[in-house]
Parts: C-alpha cells; sequence; structure tokens
C-alpha cells in the first residue's frame, strides 16, 4: 500500500498550563489517503482543533509535544526547522479556517490575499500571478472574478469570502487541505453551496481532505472515512457508512443519537384545544433612531426588523419558528418581551398590550424568555442562588417554604445539585448554565416560555439533554413555548406547528405532522429542507 | 485573602499599609515636632540627630515627613472616592440610557473635561474660599469627568449583555439594573483608576499648596515641601529628595494596590 499523503501515528501533545500539564492530545493514529476524504468528529474540547493546528506546525507557546510522528507523504514534520514548515505551508498543505470574516486580512483586497500565495509558493509575479488568481475565483464559483478581486473583504458576503479562503487554499494544488468547520460560521443555504464547491473540487482536484466538524450530518455525507474524538483521543475510526450505521463505542453511539432527526418525533403532550393563549396582530419592530438630520430631509433609515408578523400559540402548544439569520425571528422574542419597541398588538389571554411600557407585572410573569448565549445571560458576579432567588422574590408567586428551600426544589427540576446555589456561572459548564437560565425562567411559573435560540452554543450532546429536560418541564406545567432556532431538524423533531421566517415577514405557518406527510407548501420552507443535511445512514 | 497572593496585591499592600501606619500614627513616632526651628542646624544632610537631615529652618525632615502624611494621603483619597463614585454613577446611568440622555450628558462631561484640571481645581478654591474641603471639593469635580467616560465606555459593553436584557425582561426598575447588575461588573476599571488617581490628586494637592490655595506654610504638606524645597536646592538636595521620593511611593504603592485588587475582584482569577 502507497504511503498515506497523511500519516499520524501515536502522536500526544500537551498544553503547560498554571495549573499544570492539560494533555489535549493523546495516543492519536490516523492516515489520510490520496484522493480520500477523512471526516473528524468531534465536540468542544475533543482537541480536533489542536490536532488540525498541530498539522500545520502552529503550535501554540506552551504546547509541548510528547511523542509520535506526523508524516506528510513520508517525511516527518515534526523534526523540521521553521523555514522547511514555511515552504511546506500554503504549498503542500492548505488549510481552511472556520470564520471567513477572521481569516481573511481587512485592509488587502480579495485578489491580492490569493496572489499572495501565489507569489509565494508559486513564485508567480505580476500579471502572471494576477491571471492565474483571477481563473482561481472563477473555479471556487465566484461570478464577476475580475470585479471580485478588486473588493475588500467587508465588500463580500460571508460564503464569497469563504469560497476566496478556498481559493487561496487549493492554489498551489496541495497535497492535503485542512478544513476547520468551514461552514459552521455560515447560514445554512450558503453552507450548502460551499460544501457542493467542496465536492466538485474534491471530485476535479483529488486532494486528500481533512475535514474537521461537530456536525455528523454533514460529515456523513462527504466524508469516505470518520474518525471521532473525545477528550483528546481518537475513540472509534473507519468507513462512514459503517461507523454511523453500527457504532462500535459507547460516545459515538451517544453522540449519533443526540444528533436531531425530523423523522423521529419526540413525543410530547398535545396543546389544549381552548381560547389561544397569545395573539399576534400585524406585529412590526423597526430598529434604528430617527435623528434630527433625517427628519428634516424626510429620510427613512430604519431597518425593518420584523413586518407584519400575526400569529396564535394555543395552550401548552410548542411552536417553532426557523430562520436564518436576519430573518427576524429573535427580534419577535424582544418585542414580546418588551426590549424592542413595536407596533401592532400582542394579546396575552384577555389583556391587550399595544407597546412595552402596556406590559404590567402579570404580563412579565407570565412571559419568560431563556436567552441564547448562557456564558452573558446569567449575571458573572451574581451566585447561582442569588440568580434564582430573583424572580422568585419580584413574583412571589405564593409562598410555600422558604426562599433557599425553593431555590434548591428548582435547582433539582432542572437536575442540578442543590450545592450549585453557592457557586458561580463561571464554576458552570455551558450545558448546566442553560439548565440554570431555564431554571430561572421557569420560577415565576409562566404560561408563555420564549426560548431564543437556546441551543445554539451548545455542543451535539449537551443539547439533546437541554432539549429533553424542557420537554420534560414543559409538558408538566403546561407552558406554550416559542422556540426558534435555525436548525429545522430540531424543530420538526418537537415542535407542534412550526413557523418560518425570511427577512422579516412570517412565510408559513404548518403543523409538523402536516409537514411530515404533505411538505411545505412555500418554495423558501423547502429550500431550507434541502439544504439542512441529516445524518447518511 | 486572595489580594496578597499576587505580587503586585502583596507588595501594594504592604506599602499602603505602612502609609497608612504613618497616617494614623505619625504624629507619635516623629522624633521632633514638624516646626522645631533650629537655624543652627540648617540644611544638614542625614546623620545620626537628624535622620534625613534638616530643611531651611532646621526642621527635621523625617519628623515633617510623618506629621504631613495625614494631610497629603488622606484628602488626596477622599478626593479621589468622591469622584470615583460619582463618576461611576454617571457614566454606568449614562450607558444605561442611551440614546439622546446619554449624549447630553456626555456633551456635559465633555465640556467639563475641557477646563484643565488645576484651572479647574483653581477656579473652585478661589470662588470657594481657601480651605482644605474646598480642595477637596475641587479635585472630586474636575476628576469626574473622566471618570465618567471610562465607566460608561465600560458599561456600554455591560449593557449589551444577555443578563441586563434579562432583567429588563423581568421588568426590574432601571435602579435596581444599574446599581445591581451594571455596576458590579464595571468595578474592575473603576478600581485601577481609582489607584492612578490618587497619585494624580497628591500632585494637584501640591500644586494647590504651591500656589498658596490649599495647604499654608508652615504646615508639613508633602507637595508643599517639595515647592519650598526648589529655591535650596543648591544647598541641600535632600531637601527635596525625601518628600519627592514620599509622593513616588505612594503613588507606586496604590498603583500595585489597584493591580492586585482588580484580579482579587475577578470572581473568575
Amino acid at each position: 500500500m502507497a504511503d498515506p499523503v497523511l500519516g499520524i501515528r501515536g502522536y500526544g501533545l500537551d498544553y503547560r498550563t498554571p495549573a499544570g500539564a492539560v494533555a489535549a492530545l493523546r495516543d492519536i493514529d490516523l492516515a489520510v489517503g490520496a484522493g480520500e476524504v477523512v471526516g473528524l468528529v468531534g465536540e468542544s474540547g475533543s482537541g480536533k482543533t489542536s490536532l488540525g493546528l498541530a498539522i500545520m506546525r502552529y503550535l501554540a507557546p506552551n504546547a509541548v509535544e510528547t511523542g509520535g510522528s506526523i508524516r506528510l507523504d513520508g517525511a516527518d514534520l515534526t523534526g523540521l526547522p521553521p523555514q522547511a514548515i514555511r515552504r511546506i505551508r500554503g504549498r503542500r498543505i492548505g488549510m481552511v479556517f472556520q470564520d471567513p470574516s477572521t481569516s481573511l486580512n481587512p485592509t488587502l483586497t480579495l485578489g491580492e490575499q490569493v496572489v499572495e500565495v501565489l507569489v509565494e509558493h508559486r513564485g508567480l509575479t505580476g500579471a502572471a500571478a494576477a491571471s492565474e488568481a483571477e481563473a482561481l475565483l472563477g473555479k471556487v464559483g465566484l461570478r464577476e472574478p475580475a470585479a471580485m478581486m478588486r473588493r475588500y473583504p467587508h465588500e463580500a458576503s460571508g460564503g464569497e469570502k469563504q469560497r476566496v479562503v478556498i481559493a487561496a487554499a487549493f492554489a498551489c494544488q496541495p497535497q492535503l487541505v485542512i478544513f476547520d468547520e468551514p461552514t459552521t460560521a455560515l447560514d445554512v443555504v450558503t453552507a450548502r453551496q460551499i460544501l457542493d464547491l467542496f465536492a466538485a473540487l474534491q471530485a476535479e482536484t483529488g486532494t486528500a481532505s481533512l475535514y474537521i466538524s461537530h456536525d455528523l450530518a454533514v460529515v456523513s455525507r462527504i466524508a469516505a472515512r470518520v474518525a471521532v474524538m473525545h477528550r483528546g483521543r481518537i475513540v472509534e475510526q473507519g468507513p462512514t457508512r459503517e461507523v454511523f450505521a453500527q457504532p462500535q463505542h459507547a460516545y459515538t453511539r451517544r453522540l449519533l443519537e443526540a444528533v436531531p432527526r425530523p423523522d423521529r418525533r419526540q413525543s410530547t403532550v398535545e396543546p389544549r384545544a381552548e381560547e389561544p393563549l397569545l395573539e399576534l396582530q400585524r406585529l412590526t419592530v423597526s430598529y434604528g433612531r430617527v435623528s434630527l438630520l433625517d427628519s428634516l430631509l424626510r429620510r427613512n433609515r430604519r431597518v425593518t426588523g420584523a413586518r407584519d408578523v400575526s400569529l396564535a400559540v394555543r395552550p401548552g402548544e410548542i411552536l417553532g419558528i426557523v430562520g436564518e439569520s436576519g430573518s427576524g425571528k429573535s427580534t419577535l422574542a424582544r418585542a414580546l418581551t418588551g426590549l424592542a419597541a413595536f407596533s401592532g398588538s400582542i394579546r396575552l389571554r384577555d389583556r391587550l398590550v399595544t407597546a412595552p411600557r402596556d406590559m404590567g407585572r402579570a404580563y412579565r410573569r407570565d412571559v419568560q424568555i431563556v436567552f441564547q448565549n448562557p456564558d452573558s445571560s446569567l449575571n458573572p458576579r451574581h451566585r447561582i442562588g442569588q440568580i434564582l432567588a430573583r424572580p422568585l422574590k419580584l413574583f412571589g408567586a405564593g409562598n410555600q417554604g422558604h426562599l433557599g428551600a425553593r431555590i434548591a426544589a428548582l435547582l433539582e427540576e432542572v437536575q442540578l445539585p442543590a450545592d450549585y446555589a453557592r457557586r458561580f456561572p463561571h464554576q458552570l459548564s455551558g450545558g448546566e448554565k442553560q439548565r440554570v437560565a431555564i431554571a430561572r425562567a421557569l420560577a415565576p411559573a409562566p404560561s408563555l416560555l420564549i426560548c431564543d435560540e437556546i441551543t445554539s452554543s451548545l455542543d451535539v450532546s449537551v443539547q439533546a439533554a437541554v432539549v429533553e429536560l424542557l420537554l420534560r418541564l414543559q409538558s408538566r406545567s403546561g407552558a406554550s413555548t416559542l422556540f426558534i432556532t435555525h436548525d429545522i431538524n430540531l424543530v420538526r423533531q418537537i415542535a407542534h406547528r412550526i413557523a418560518v421566517m425570511f427577512r422579516g415577514e412570517l412565510v408559513e405557518l404548518i403543523g409538523s405532522d402536516e409537514l411530515a406527510a404533505r411538505g411545505p407548501r412555500h418554495p423558501y420552507t423547502a429550500e431550507l429542507i434541502g439544504a439542512v443535511p441529516t445524518v447518511l445512514v | 485573602m486572595r489580594l496578597l497572593r499576587t505580587p503586585q496585591g502583596l507588595i501594594g499592600a504592604i506599602i499602603v499599609a505602612l502609609v497608612v501606619v504613618m497616617v494614623i500614627f505619625g504624629p507619635w513616632i516623629a522624633p521632633y515636632s514638624p516646626e522645631g526651628l533650629a537655624p543652627l542646624n540648617r540644611y544638614k544632610p542625614p546623620n545620626a540627630l537628624y535622620w534625613l537631615g534638616t530643611d531651611q529652618y532646621g526642621r527635621d525632615i523625617l519628623s515633617r515627613l510623618l506629621h504631613g502624611a495625614r494631610a497629603t494621603v488622606v484628602l488626596a483619597v477622599i478626593a479621589t472616592s468622591a469622584a470615583t463614585l460619582m463618576g461611576a454613577l454617571i457614566g454606568t446611568t449614562s450607558a444605561f440610557l442611551g440614546g439622546r440622555i446619554d449624549e447630553a450628558i456626555m456633551r456635559t462631561i465633555d465640556a467639563v473635561m475641557s477646563v484643565p484640571t488645576l484651572l479647574m481645581a483653581l477656579l473652585i478654591v478661589s470662588a470657594l474660599g481657601k480651605s482644605g474641603t474646598n480642595a477637596v471639593l475641587a479635585i472630586a469635580i474636575a476628576g469626574t469627568p473622566g471618570m465618567a467616560r471610562i465607566t460608561r465606555s465600560v458599561a456600554l459593553a455591560v449593557r449589551q449583555q444577555d443578563y441586563v436584557n434579562a432583567a429588563l425582561a423581568r421588568g426590574e426598575t432601571a435602579a435596581f439594573v444599574v446599581l445591581r447588575e451594571m455596576l458590579p461588573n464595571v468595578v474592575a476599571p473603576i478600581v485601577i483608576e481609582w489607584t492612578i488617581r490618587i497619585a494624580f490628586a497628591v500632585m494637584v494637592f501640591a500644586t494647590l499648596s504651591f500656589l498658596g490655595l490649599g495647604a499654608q506654610p508652615p504646615a508639613p504638606e508633602w507637595g508643599l515641601m517639595v515647592s519650598e524645597a526648589r529655591k535650596f536646592m543648591h544647598l541641600s538636595l535632600w531637601m527635596i529628595l525625601w518628600p519627592s521620593l514620599a509622593i513616588a511611593f505612594v503613588a507606586i504603592g496604590f498603583n500595585l494596590l489597584g493591580d492586585g485588587l482588580r484580579d482579587a475582584l475577578n470572581p473568575r482569577t
């Protein structure tokens, strides 16, 4: 068998921290053959990014290699001096990073950044380099490559920038390209286009690729072989179909269980057939201040976040709101909680609210919200007990038992130990913090719970646990839930009805059963469903 | 204590503790009276009798330093603390309110800041009369705008955080959000700025004293000692050296303490 393009044997990496050496990678055995796509999956903290950077020899100052070898075409990279590494990087190994807005230099034009690679490694100059760069931009599917050469990164969209980065990575026809979560920072439809581009380039150039991702669905569709990483070790490796159809390791099984699959509906209590709990009538939210100059010149500079949204939510119903970033779904959440000014009306039971200042204490108790990022939704200076005590004190909600006991009861409901009340948020993990945020929202027993992308910043396995907890609490309390997310697979799994938003407007409102049976009505919904991969087994 | 775990915190705490000892016990430890004239012993360098030497009237410099610690340090700390408190409240509230009110407050702050500190202090002292209290007030008012600006920029970042939004969604009052949610998170840069400004305050007091608007001779205020000693540098370097070193010592001590406090106040480290 020919030497694999990339052969890693017994590789280990430690990070020296003030608290001692932290083992980031241990006993890594991985091989990528010519023309092969190998997927590397793992959650945050598994070491997959460290491995990608170690292959490129971007070692942190406190990184210590504990042995093993990384061979590129037989030659060991770990022993090479810096000049030799510089000659290899970009020329024989290319890398595509996660966030295109930070991997491109904002002060250089896109053309200059591709030319840079060509000048450095292929020795082209002047007109030859420029025309080659333009040809590359055309090959990655950019329309009008000549115009794109002259643009700056901030004048290009996320998808276009990522294509430029891919062009630069492929410019020198490298033997190996490492992709580190290249589509995570892009919206779903653009991500699909990048994946298609990847498949096309792969087929055309036959470059060996290492695709690092936390998204099992994506990896299942593009990688021939997959390696699963957990806490710095590769726990399972093999052909993708086999690993995903019959996972051997317990961790792989857990990971696959946690991926949202629209065909696996999680049973929830059916909504009660009563009067609608919440009715939105032509809700419109606009952002931006009208300055004096604007009003004098009669210029309308306001951006519309949501336009004429009307919908009704029944008691006990889970309504999923799906859309891309900028679609207006979070804007709805902000309007409902009085964080953004709106026009139109909100009717909660028999109370009509036409402006945030109409929202009285009763309304505030009835409508509670859980935010996306648990790191910023809990005050880092307050202890958990303090955070949970506040809504209890504010909204009373009866006076059964004294505060300490009620806080302990809340923590138990979200499956956290009672002594967490004395801790600070930074001492909890992301999933635990999100549970505290859910406990805080459910403390005053609301009738409407708004979940604004509560799982987006969590790992897949943690996400599944949080969603399961949420569903259990929701069915017990009977609260209606507005579940806002960009993950349509997740929403099809748990919601009774689905609302699809696009550019501030509500384009579709459909029951999930009907969606599964008869398919979407609006073309955008069809596009969204088509763009999001599900795990292929 | 967490403060004493870092080297800066430890050294800063030691120096400030020494300064506090000087402030409280200074007059008892001093070997001579600060006003004891001894014309036959003028301009003496440090010797067995006078540990730090004598000044132009033969007064013992060490005793004057020990007595002067009170005048210098205590007033500087009070003035800076008042400026910090006012500035922090104004800055945080302005960041919370946002919009036109924020603009209005900030432009007013800019206007006050455009007057040089010393000039502002002079104006206030001339208007209100020469006394320690008025000097403190003057420095407090002059220092508030700088504090307000720093606090506001930190508070603006804090305002964007979701825990502030969560509090607003609960219907909390503005006072609660500013005092209980935002201020605790704005504390760290304020503390560091406070310690830096104490050093400035000491020097502004010295200048005021030099101009005759703060402490009056024969008060042993350190800044006054420095300005008086300028005339006699050619006769005795020690007269200007010791009070200058004392002021520098206090400034360094407070700066190091500030660094240590910043780390100690951060629940993450």
